[in-house]
């Protein structure tokens, strides 16, 4: 069921990714911008289940440290999206969960996605990479979630339809 | 699997973060088989970013002029829909003539100094995923581009070639905040090490201490051992502080660099370095003195005096 599950998010993913390195880095904005790419893992990932949320961090991760642009070791991004992805789902499976809220669902993930690449830059720093300016940084990781903020809610529509069309057993949203 | 709690959500979240920390350890090994993967990615994602660039640099210029002077809103307010078409038209071609001014002047600093380049347009701009600050270009190993090559603009040194693929490279800025460079003072030739900060200024740090550091000082690249990375001789940036107190071992200062690599489109790679040494014979030209017209009146005495 996973499996069947794993294989059919694979494409959309491999989408979203080039879309990503093609066309959202041709964008100059603010600090950056945003990565449509982690955006969409964690939304993906906090509309489903523990495992499939794991599962889905992996996928993303790998891909990630495919990326061209990384510049950590690889499996860095694996590990923390494995554990974003599984943390963001368990928190929005079961009972009381943020998913039947729209409005919390777009919070979470906006506080997920600098809470991330806080993750990335702290597990870097440990395999030696370099920090730069500490309020550089700081910036980045404001931006980042004022970014998703603006772009959750303009994403979140079609990917829960997405993910509802996929997967209609689980999805609740 | 109410809370993940269940056996089988647990073997699979564990045996995914061994899997991640397996991948780990490889890349720390060196294994070269997750290079390759990622050499074949970038191969496949090339064309893509190459399409991407030519239909959208236009409208991420264009945003980046919205966000950092908010100028044009008014004359995109003004604009009516028949003139869509001749606005594109002209964005398109004032992009191209950006792209031919930097490009004439990126050849004009190579001329001058006998560099052998490549030039290429930049088809990303870095990843939002990572916090390291690199560029990627659409010239790679097909074209004789290899790591460790130095990349310039026509204002000066843009970072180095990281990863060359076949048909595009990754430039490590020299910005990024892991960029080290050996430089020197035009003029005093006093050597130091420039680091990238993370921002458009840079960290200077002269190695010795005979002459004073000053504001305006020009820096240029003091060149490496068989000019990889570095060629010699390429402007870096300009002081704009000096800081350390007197009698410090070693002078400090923050540079401003030339090259601003989130404005360009076109870069060279320097593929052939120079026979000599060009020295400080990129030193940029300083702004023009503005003659200021001097006045002078001849007073000639009357004969008679006026009573």
């Amino acid at each position: 069921m996973l499996d069947r599950r794993f294989l059919i998010s694979l494409p959309i993913f491999i989408l979203v990714f080039i879309v990503q390195e093609a066309v959202i880095s041709q964008f100059n904005l603010l600090s950056n911008g945003f990565s449509l790419f982690l955006i969409f893992t964690l939304l993906w990932a906090a509309l489903g289940n523990p495992e499939l949320g794991a599962l889905t961090g992996f996928g993303a991760g790998v891909l990630m440290d495919l990326s061209q642009t990384n510049s950590g070791p690889m499996g860095l991004w694996t590990l923390i999206m494995i554990l974003t992805g599984y943390a963001i789902s368990y928190l929005g499976y079961g009972d009381y969960n943020f998913r039947s809220n729209p409005i919390s669902l777009v919070l979470i993930v906006a506080l997920a996605v600098p809470i991330t690449r806080f993750l990335y830059l702290i597990l870097g720093l440990m395999f030696g990479s370099d920090l730069g300016s500490f309020l550089q940084v700081l910036r980045s990781l404001g931006v980042s979630a004022i970014w998703s903020v603006a772009v959750v809610p303009l994403i979140m529509p079609a990917v829960t339809r997405l993910h509802n069309n996929l997967f209609r057993d689980k999805s609740n949203i | 699997m109410r809370n993940g709690g269940d056996n089988r959500g647990r073997l699979l979240l564990i045996s995914l973060i061994v899997t991640s920390l397996f991948l780990i350890t490889l890349d720390l090994r060196g294994v070269s088989v997750i290079n390759g993967v990622r050499n074949g990615i970038q191969s496949a994602l090339s064309p893509f970013q190459s399409a991407a660039a030519t239909v959208f640099r236009p409208v991420g210029n264009f945003f980046s002029d919205i966000t950092r002077l908010g100028r044009t809103r008014g004359e995109i307010a003004e604009l009516k829909a028949d003139n869509d078409k001749l606005r594109q038209e002209l964005i398109n071609r004032e992009n191209a003539d950006s792209e031919l001014a930097q490009l004439k002047s990126v050849l004009d600093l190579a001329g001058k100094a006998k560099y052998k380049v490549v030039s290429a347009r930049v088809i990303s701009l870095g990843s939002t995923n990572s916090f390291a600050q690199t560029i990627t270009i659409d010239v790679g190993s097909k074209l004789g581009v290899r790591e460790n090559m130095t990349v310039i603009s026509g204002a000066g040194i843009i970072g180095i070639i990281k990863v060359a693929y076949r048909n595009s490279s990754l430039v490590e800025l020299a910005t990024d905040p892991a960029f080290r460079i050996g430089a020197r003072v035009a003029g005093s030739q006093e050597i130091g090490i420039v680091s990238g900060q993370g921002t458009q200024k840079g960290f200077l740090q002269l190695l010795g201490n005979e002459t004073t550091l000053k504001v305006g000082d020009v820096i240029l690249a003091r060149g490496s051992k068989n000019n990889r990375p570095f060629v010699p001789g390429v402007p870096i940036g300009k002081v704009i502080s000096v800081a350390g107190a007197a009698g410090a071992l070693t002078q400090t200062g923050e540079i401003e660099f030339y090259a601003n690599a989130a404005e360009l489109s076109i870069v060279s790679v320097v593929v052939k370095p120079p026979q000599s040494d060009p020295r400080d014979l990129l030193v940029p030209a300083g702004p023009t003195p503005v003659p200021v017209p001097t006045v002078t009146i001849y007073a000639t005495p009357s004969e008679s005096p006026t009573p």
